[in-house]
């Protein structure tokens, strides 16, 4: 066992290596970022003079041992921009856009899970069809579209609720929807799915034999074993659309995290900044999956009981 | 003929068993199958591929010809509107109209590109980590966990601060998409028939490998591969919009539909037309394609579970 | 749910609203990432130092007249040619609480006119380089050394540049607190502290920044409790901030949607043409525009007046050269630099042998207002002359690559004068020669000499006239038009910017704000 996990760590630490590496050779193809740190109108001696000053004279090699000795020394390099060390400018966005995610996270699992239910249980009427029609629809709709949408009809138009970032309880409502929109389409459909599966199973027909009520047979049986399959898609939907959606949500609603960030760092070429980032962004991804594993593991009572 | 190659997802044939293309009958065969809301996707996909293809023919307008006279006209029917302009114009008097049926099209090309090159990149990731197995294939699925720990839109924003934006990149952004998913149903499938009788047969027989890829593996790994296609591609879509909208893809004038909502968006509250016709149609593409890409999957992974 | 949510938000709108005599919040379009007025020279940050630091010598910003008043220091004299002597004013304290010293005043002056920092270094090199340095005489009296008989001692004492802050409290903050290292600088720009009627009580880099009044201010007292400035970058976000009650100004709007806010009743804008030129560069040493016939061409078959009419609703300034109403003495209408004549344009083309190849025009996809459509516009006109031009987006700076063509770039007035302005950008040696898109020779730079050391005005008008006709004899820029700005707010508050800053400054001190 022990064995295992250190095994596993190191293939951690190796991808994250890799990821480091590459993203440190990548950003140096395009050229000296001094071009976009400096902006314009500078004479030739002054750019040399600040290409040393930030540390970005020498060859490749040279900036990328400079680089990864930083790393062994716990700093992370100043932001070219804000003239602080990487990490606290990546740390103080972290937050809100985990706030974010959660907040979309639980918002998905509020609307879908009762309506994948529904759907299931309802599935020969027509109020399943309706609401799988409007979760097809909603797996349409691009994230960046529904956001727009929702701006000019509840801000431009309607006035009631705020967009630029995150001050206030009422600042997390259209952000919320919007990032959840495509996760509440898709969360819909496979709890309606995973629904169908159980509830075909013979433990359920076994519940009902011993007279349970339908309504706790669902709840129990029914939901409980569900929420197997529903813990792998959340694991890996949501951790990768919400990571994406992020990005974009971030971007049209001024939320001070680490997507916006990101954007950022790229478009400015604030390079110490992008390459801390990208790594925090892949440490939180792995962790998320591998935080999943055990949460699935645990939920699954099949391999509870085989470890057991 | 049915959709041979799709009703055959996972099932092992040995070499020279008799190959079959979807074409029109497996699209009936399809149309049979298909729900309302899946035929209704089904229509608008074509509708929307007749429209961008016919693009040229039909657009009233040079999709960047600006009329500066006509700036931020509204649609037909609305006040202050041109009758030539069907849909309004944007911030530089050019016709929304004709840049949505340009920018459809660019989309598609696009789309189509980067699902090609994801597609060939993949399979090719694949064979070699397959075949060889040992270090490459410990390389290769190595760049593969280092490519799922980064989210995509984090490659891309890389690739285009590296490269600029333009279409060029935009191309090798979008072609970057999804390899690691045909890598590891190629390098799935390689592993598991490599082991097979036949496969040694041939191999005995004196078969060179890339005979024995060519004949023997890539016939059984077409239909994983075809769905896999099928949902890149609308991911690409989506993919390819989003960047655009934040203004991270194919530079001006140049219209593509997520460019056009993500410029227009300053002129959200007073001229929303801009962002609303792209936006509609951008709406109306991604229904097609996810709803049809979803349905591929899920068909073929009922077939797999029910086998 | 949704609606009593949005009532809720609504409420506690209508009470930000009631306390608003006090406290307000600005959205911007761009919030600085570091704050240190020596350093920085951006548009972005020339709006956040006024209500923090003070200049030694002020200027009446009410006018565009110069008119120099006491700030920092009570009165100034020459001693001689290249001496100026200033009283300090007793009794100033920094946000920090130190009383301003004499030492402090040489320790902020030297900072530039000595710089040791790369940034500051750079930022001297343009401007101060005709200062050697100053001294302390007395606890109230310093001396400023120049190099040589200086025309524009007020002006360039009273830049941002040499603000004045706390020597001990700035050497203190990194490394060893009794030595000045380069990260004292460094930590200076996040922890900003000076003498103005607004402390920054908080800031986080390109965020936002928070002004608190400052008590112990020399002068009148800060009209504000408390300023919140945000980052709001989309400019729809912004003028929906001003209806959700989450912004009271909002900077950056865009003339086309004034239209809209003056139809609202809950807001209104106000805008002028900023000190600033949008130009256009071109590449004098590029193989197809080595020619200047072909640069004329270019620069001839640009209408500005219809960019102006579509992109600026006529609102904007379209310069017969480049020169400003700033420039007092200098300000010279008169000249005709630059016109319109797609005829001529067609001509010289044929003239100068022009094969149709293509021309690109690198641009910036959201740097400058309207900088994208204006230049997606040119290419329209350039294809009405036969030029075939070709679009480059990018963040990148070009304008230091042998590749560059064309590209849209800004000539801000970093000081009311025409060495403030053309003078920081096209000096010989200066950065468009430096970056090897522009050449002078002995005869440019002897005008410049004239134009930048003449104590006589009319020389001066002569020199800069002559400079203007090399310009227009073998163009590297054409100054497009001063960009109408505009900011929006609340209908309840009365606040401009006023015509004697430079431009984008936010200027919240007393007499500069009221409410309804």
């Amino acid at each position: 066992m022990l064995a295992y996990t250190l095994r596993t760590l190191a293939k951690m630490v190796i991808t994250l290596f890799a990821i480091v590496t590459l993203v440190f050779f990548a950003t140096r193809l395009s050229g000296n970022p001094i071009d976009f740190v400096l902006g314009e109108g500078i004479t030739k001696e002054d750019r040399e003079l600040l290409i040393a000053y930030y540390g970005l004279d020498g060859s490749v090699w040279t900036q990328y041992l400079r680089y990864l000795a930083a790393f062994v020394d716990g700093q992370f390099g100043l932001s070219f921009l804000e003239r602080r060390p990487v990490a606290d400018v990546v740390a103080e966005r972290l937050w809100p856009t985990a706030q974010l995610i959660l907040s979309a996270t639980a918002f998905t699992l509020l609307v879908s899970i009762p309506l994948g239910i529904l759907a299931a249980l309802k599935r020969k009427s027509w109020v399943g069809s309706a609401v799988m029609t409007v979760a097809f629809l909603g797996l349409a709709v691009p994230n960046f579209v529904l956001a727009t949408l929702l701006v000019l009809v509840f801000a431009y138009l309607l006035n009631w609720l705020p967009i630029v970032g995150n001050g206030t309880p009422a600042h997390f409502i259209l952000p919320t929807i919007a990032l959840s929109g495509l996760l509440i389409a898709a969360l819909t459909r496979f709890t309606r799915n995973a629904m169908l599966d159980v509830l075909s199973q013979d433990y359920m027909r076994t519940a009902r034999a011993k007279g349970l009520k339908e309504r706790r047979v669902i709840l129990k049986h029914g939901l409980g074993n569900a929420s197997i399959t529903l813990l792998s898609v959340i694991g890996l939907q949501v951790a990768g659309l919400a990571a994406a959606g992020s990005v974009v949500i971030e971007s049209i609603f001024a939320w001070p995290g680490i997507g916006q960030l990101l954007v950022r760092s790229a478009i400015l070429r604030d390079y110490p900044v992008l390459q801390f980032g990208v790594l925090t962004v892949a440490i939180a991804v792995i962790v998320i999956n591998a935080v999943i594993d055990i949460a699935y593991a645990y939920a699954d009572p099949r391999i509870r009981l085989a470890k057991g | 003929m049915t959709d041979h190659a799709l009703s055959q997802a996972g099932v092992i044939r040995p070499a020279g068993s008799r190959r079959s293309i979807p074409g029109l009958a497996a699209l009936l065969n399809l149309w049979r199958e298909a729900n309302a809301v899946q035929r209704t996707a089904m229509v608008l996909a074509l509708i929307l591929l007749l429209l961008a293809l016919a693009a040229p023919l039909i657009a009233p307008f040079d999709p960047n010809a600006q009329s500066l006279l006509s700036r931020l006209r509204p649609p037909v029917g609305f006040e202050r509107a041109k009758l030539a302009y069907l849909l309004g114009t944007d911030e530089l008097g050019r016709d929304i109209l004709s840049r949505c049926l340009y920018g459809l099209r660019l989309t598609f090309t696009l789309a189509l590109c980067g699902a090609v090159i994801g597609l060939a990149i993949g399979f090719v990731l694949g064979m070699f980590s397959g075949l060889a197995g040992g270090m490459t294939d410990d390389l290769i699925m190595g760049l593969v966990d280092a490519q799922i720990a980064i989210p995509f839109t984090l490659v891309a924003l890389l690739i285009l601060a590296v490269f600029g934006s333009g279409l060029d990149v935009m191309i090798l952004v979008l072609g970057l998409y999804g390899w690691e998913q045909y890598t590891r149903i190629v390098r799935g499938e390689v592993r598991k028939l490599k082991e097979m009788p036949f496969i040694e047969a041939a191999r005995a027989a004196g078969a060179t490998p890339w005979r024995i890829a060519r004949r023997h593996i890539l016939p059984n790994i077409v239909s994983p591969l075809v769905v896999q296609f099928t949902l890149s591609f609308s991911n690409i879509v989506l993919l390819e919009s989003t960047l655009s909208f934040l203004g991270l893809g194919v530079q001006p004038p140049t219209a593509t539909l997520g460019s056009m909502v993500g410029i227009g968006r300053d002129y959200l509250p007073t001229a929303p037309w801009i962002v609303l016709a792209p936006a509609a149609v951008i709406l109306l593409l991604t229904f097609a394609v996810q709803i049809l890409g979803d349905w591929l999957r899920d068909r073929a992974d009922v077939r797999l579970r029910s086998r | 749910m949704l609606r009593l949510l949005a009532s809720t938000a609504l409420i506690s709108a209508a009470l930000a609203g009631a306390a608003l005599s006090a406290e307000i919040t600005v959205g911007a379009a761009n919030v600085s990432t570091y704050l240190d007025p020596g350093r920085d020279h951006s548009n972005v940050g020339s709006q956040f130092y006024y209500n923090s630091f003070d200049t030694l010598i002020g200027r009446n910003h009410d006018t565009t007249k110069t008119e120099w008043t006491p700030a920092l220091a009570t009165s100034w004299k020459l001693i001689d040619d290249t001496t100026m002597e200033l009283k300090l004013r007793d009794g100033v304290k920094f946000h920090n609480g130190a009383a301003m010293t004499a030492d402090d005043v040489v320790f902020s002056l030297n900072r530039m006119f000595q710089a040791d920092f790369p940034p500051y270094q750079v930022r001297a090199r343009d401007r101060f380089n005709n200062f050697a340095g100053a001294e302390k005489v007395d606890d109230l009296t310093i001396r400023v050394k120049a190099k040589r008989a200086e025309p524009l001692w007020e002006t360039l004492l009273n830049l941002q540049q040499v603000m004045i802050i706390p020597a001990a409290y700035t050497m203190s903050l990194a490394g060893d607190p009794a030595k000045l290292e380069h990260d004292d600088f460094e930590a200076f720009s996040l922890k900003p502290v000076g003498t103005g009627p607004y402390k920054v009580s908080e800031f986080v880099p390109g965020q936002t920044i928070v002004w608190e009044r400052f008590a112990d201010f020399w002068g009148d007292k800060a009209p504000l409790d408390k300023v919140t400035v945000k980052h709001m970058p989309e400019t729809a976000s912004r003028i929906t901030a001003l209806k959700t009650g989450e912004a009271d100004i909002v900077t950056n709007i865009a003339p086309d949607q004034l239209d809209m806010i003056d139809k609202d009743p809950d807001m209104k804008a106000f805008g002028a043409p900023t000190a600033l030129f949008h130009v256009m560069i071109m590449n004098q040493n590029h193989p197809k525009l080595k020619d200047a016939r072909i640069r004329q061409a270019l620069s001839l078959a640009i209408d500005r007046d219809a960019l102006n009419e579509a992109l600026w609703l006529g609102k904007a300034v379209v310069p017969a050269s480049h020169t400003m109403e700033e420039f007092g003495e200098l300000y010279m209408p008169e000249l005709k630099t630059f016109e319109y004549n797609p005829e001529k344009a067609k001509e010289l083309l044929k003239e100068a042998g022009y094969d149709g190849s293509e021309i690109t025009f690198d641009t910036a996809a959201g740097y400058y207002t309207n900088g994208l459509l204006a230049t997606q516009a040119i290419m329209e006109m350039w294809a009405e002359v036969g030029v075939k031009g070709k679009i480059n987006v990018g963040d990148k700076w070009t304008g230091n690559s042998p590749e560059l063509m064309v590209r849209n770039w800004s000539n801000p007035m970093y000081f009311a004068d025409p060495f403030g302005s053309f003078g920081v950008m096209w000096a010989p040696g200066g950065p468009s020669q430096s970056e090897g898109r522009f050449n002078t020779d002995d005869a440019y730079a002897a005008a410049w000499e004239k134009f930048r050391f003449s104590g006589d005005v009319e020389l001066r008008r002569a020199a800069y006239a002559e400079l203007m006709d090399r310009v227009k004899a073998d163009p590297a820029l054409l100054p497009l038009y001063r960009p109408y700005e505009a900011w929006a707010m609340k209908n309840s508050v009365n606040w401009q910017t006023k015509p004697g800053h430079i431009p984008y400054v936010l200027d919240f001190r007393a007499g500069s704000i009221s409410f309804n």
